[in-house]
C-alpha cells in the first residue's frame, strides 16, 4: 500500500547569531544551514495495517506524514501510496487519503459541522446515497447526532475533534494519516477516539499511520511501530519486541498489608518506588520467578502483579540512548 | 476542469456564506450606513474640485461622477466577493490550515477564492448604480445600448483584473510573513481609481497614467467602463481591456501556482 525508499527531506533555513549587529549583517549577507528533517528512511506498509510513528519532537514524523500525503516534495527518494506518487497530487490519489491533524482544524468555525460535511461531500463527489449511509454510521459510532447542528465554535475540544474525524472520513479514505489525533483530550475522550479509529480500520480495511505523544494511543492501536529519530529510522517492528529490546527488565508491583523497611526490599531487586502499602521492584526477566517466590515468603504480600516498564519510560530511554550514541561519534556504535 | 462540479461547489460555498450572513442580520444595516457614508466622502472632493472649474482634463462633473459610480460598484464587488475569501488565505497560511485546502481533490485557487462572501457588501453595488442614474440625469442624456453592453463587458474584465491583483497580493503571503501591510497598500492604491485616469496626466509627465494603465491597471477598471457608458471608448481600447485582463489573470494564476509549489516544497 505504502512504499518508502530512501526518503530525504532537507530544508534550507536562514540562520543568524543573536544580537543586533548580526541581525543587521544578515539583512545584507544571509547564511543558510541545511536542516535534515528526514534523512534517508525506507519502509513498506501493507493494506489495512495500523502503524505508529514514534519519535521525540522534531524527529521528522510530521514531515514524513506530509510527504506521504503529498503536501511536501521529498528532496530525494521514492514514495508511492497505493500506486500514486503523492507530490503529483492527482485527484484520484487525494480522494483515497486523508490527513487528520489534532492541532489544526478544517471545520468552518462559525458554522455547524454539518455544513463542512456537506462541502466535503461535494468536493469528494460522494454519491448522495453513500453519503447518507456513511454519515449515519459516523454519527452513531462517534455519538455526534446532537452536535452537528451547533456552530463549531460552541463545541468543546473533544466534541470538535470527533466532528473533525467525521469530516475527514466522509469520502471513506483508504489511507488515513493521523497526526496527534488525541492531543489535549481527556482520558475518556482519548479512549473513545481510539475505539473509533480501530473500528474504522477494521470495518473499511483502511491503512492507518498514527503519530502520538500518548503512548497509550500507540499501544492500543498499533501492533507495529516505526521509530524515527533525527530523521533516521531507528526501529521498525512489533511494539512488544521494542519494549523487550530497550528494557528487558520486568516490574513486580507488590501491595503490602503493613509497612516494611527498605532494607527488606532491596535484596529482591532494584526498588523503583516505595510507599507505605506498595512497592515496585525492577528485576531481570529470568529472575522474576525467584523474586516472586522470595517476596511471598519474606514479605506481607496481599497482591502482586508483573508488568512491563511504562511505555513513556521505554521511549525516553530509547531516545536518550540514541542521543548518547550520536554525541559519542568517535566511539563504535553498538545496537 | 469539470464546470458543472465547480458550479455546484460554488453554490455550496455561497450557501454557507449566506447562512453566515443571516446569523449577523444587523450587518445589513451597518453596511448600508457605512456604504452611504463612504460614498459621500468619496463625492466630497469632486464637489470641491468642480466648484472651481467646469471640467478637468476633458471630464465634466457628471462624467467624473460615472467614474466614482464605477469605483463604488467595484468596491462592493471587491469587499463582498473577493477580499473576504482571499484574506482568508493569509489566515490559512498563518495557521497552517492551508494544508487542508491542498489535500482536497479540487483546484486550490478555486477553493480559497470562493470560501467566503459578504453579501451585505452588495449595498455598494446598489449605491454605484444609483450614482450612474444620478450622473446621467445630471448630464441630461442616457447611454446608448452598445455603450451599456460594452460597459457590462468591462464590468467582467474589471472584476477579473481586481481578482487577479488580489491573487498577486495574496501570493506574496507565501514569501513574506506579514501581508497585512500589502493589503493596506493595495486598498490605498485602489483609491486612485475613483478619479478618471487622465487626471494624473500632469503628474510626472504622464508616468502615473502609464503606471495605472499598464502596471496596475486601475484605468481599465473604472475609467474605461465610464468612457464606454459615455460612448467615448475606442473599440481598440475595449479589445485591449479584454485581452489585457485575460493576460493579467493568466499571469496571476502562474504566480499563484508557483507560490503553492514553493509552499509545498519549503514549509514544514
Amino acid at each position: 500500500m505504502i512504499s518508502v525508499r530512501g526518503l530525504r527531506k532537507h530544508y534550507k533555513v536562514h540562520k543568524r547569531p543573536p544580537g543586533l549587529k548580526a541581525a543587521l549583517r544578515s539583512l545584507i549577507h544571509r547564511s543558510y544551514t541545511t536542516v535534515k528533517a528526514v534523512d534517508g528512511i525506507s519502509f513498506d506498509i501493507r493494506p489495512g495495517e495500523r502503524v505508529g510513528f514514534l519519535g521525540p519532537n522534531g524527529a521528522g514524523k510530521t514531515t514524513t506524514l506530509k510527504v506521504l500525503s503529498g503536501l511536501l516534495y521529498p528532496s530525494d527518494g521514492e514514495v508511492t501510496v497505493d500506486g500514486h506518487v503523492p507530490q503529483k497530487r492527482e485527484e484520484a490519489f487525494l480522494k483515497k487519503i486523508m490527513l487528520v491533524m489534532g492541532q489544526k482544524q478544517q471545520l468552518l468555525w462559525d458554522l455547524p459541522p454539518a455544513e463542512t460535511f456537506e462541502l466535503n461531500r461535494a468536493i469528494y463527489d460522494v454519491p448522495q446515497a453513500q453519503y447518507k449511509k456513511t454519515m449515519s454510521d459516523l454519527i452513531e459510532l462517534l455519538e455526534i447526532g446532537d452536535l452537528i447542528g451547533k456552530p463549531t465554535r460552541q463545541l468543546s475540544l473533544g466534541e470538535r475533534m470527533k466532528c473533525e474525524l467525521a469530516a475527514a472520513l466522509i469520502h471513506q479514505p483508504r489511507v488515513l494519516f493521523l497526526d496527534e489525533p488525541t492531543i489535549g483530550l481527556d482520558v475518556a475522550m482519548q479512549a473513545t477516539m481510539r475505539t473509533f479509529i480501530k473500528e474504522y480500520n477494521e470495518k473499511y480495511g483502511a491503512t492507518l499511520i498514527l503519530t502520538s505523544h500518548y503512548m497509550d494511543d500507540v499501544a492500543a492501536l498499533c501492533p507495529r511501530v516505526i521509530v524515527i529519530d533525527k530523521g533516521l529510522l531507528s526501529y521498525d517492528g512489533g511494539l512488544d519486541a521494542l519494549v523487550q529490546r530497550v528494557r528487558p527488565e520486568k516490574r513486580v508491583v507488590l501491595r503490602l498489608s503493613e509497612e516494611v523497611d527498605a532494607g527488606r526490599l532491596s535484596p529482591l531487586g532494584r526498588v523503583v518506588t516505595h510507599e507505605p502499602g506498595t512497592a515496585v521492584l525492577q528485576v531481570q526477566q529470568e529472575a522474576v520467578n525467584a523474586t516472586i517466590t522470595r517476596a511471598l515468603s519474606t514479605l506481607p504480600v496481599m497482591d502482586l502483579t508483573v508488568e512491563n516498564a511504562p511505555l513513556e519510560e521505554v521511549m525516553s530511554e530509547l531516545f536518550a540512548e540514541s542521543k548518547a550514541r550520536r554525541t559519542a561519534v568517535s566511539e563504535p556504535v553498538s545496537a | 476542469m469539470n464546470v458543472k462540479r465547480y458550479l455546484r461547489l460554488l453554490g455550496i460555498q455561497l450557501k454557507a456564506s449566506g447562512l453566515l450572513s443571516l446569523q449577523y442580520r444587523a450587518d445589513f444595516f451597518t453596511e448600508g450606513l457605512t456604504s452611504l457614508f463612504w460614498t459621500f466622502t468619496a463625492l466630497a472632493p469632486l464637489f470641491v474640485v468642480y466648484g472651481e472649474r467646469p471640467n478637468i482634463e476633458g471630464w465634466s462633473f457628471g462624467e467624473a461622477l460615472l467614474v466614482v459610480g464605477w469605483f463604488t460598484l467595484l468596491q462592493g464587488i471587491l469587499e463582498g466577493a473577493i477580499n473576504p475569501s482571499l484574506t482568508g488565505v493569509v489566515e490559512h497560511i498563518r495557521k497552517g490550515t492551508l494544508d487542508f485546502v491542498l489535500l482536497k481533490p479540487a483546484d486550490a485557487q478555486f477553493l480559497v477564492s470562493t470560501q467566503r462572501f459578504q453579501p451585505w457588501r452588495a449595498f455598494n453595488v446598489l449605491t454605484g448604480i444609483g450614482l450612474f442614474v444620478y450622473a446621467f440625469m445630471h448630464l441630461g442624456r442616457w447611454p446608448s445600448v452598445t455603450g451599456l453592453l460594452a460597459s457590462v463587458l468591462l464590468l467582467g474584465t474589471s472584476t477579473l483584473l481586481l481578482y487577479s491583483l488580489w491573487i498577486l497580493t495574496v501570493s506574496a503571503a507565501f514569501f513574506v510573513v506579514r501581508v497585512d501591510n500589502l493589503t493596506y497598500l493595495f486598498t490605498s492604491i485602489f483609491d486612485f481609481a475613483r478619479w478618471p485616469s487622465s487626471v494624473f496626466q500632469g503628474v510626472g509627465r504622464g508616468v502615473l497614467t502609464m503606471v495605472f494603465t499598464y502596471v496596475i491597471p486601475l484605468a481599465l477598471m473604472t475609467t474605461f467602463p465610464a468612457q464606454a457608458m459615455l460612448g467615448r471608448l475606442p473599440p481598440q481600447s475595449l479589445v485591449g481591456a479584454v485581452v489585457g485582463a485575460g493576460l493579467f489573470a493568466w499571469g496571476s494564476r502562474q504566480v499563484w501556482l508557483r507560490s503553492i509549489r514553493r509552499y509545498t516544497s519549503a514549509s514544514s
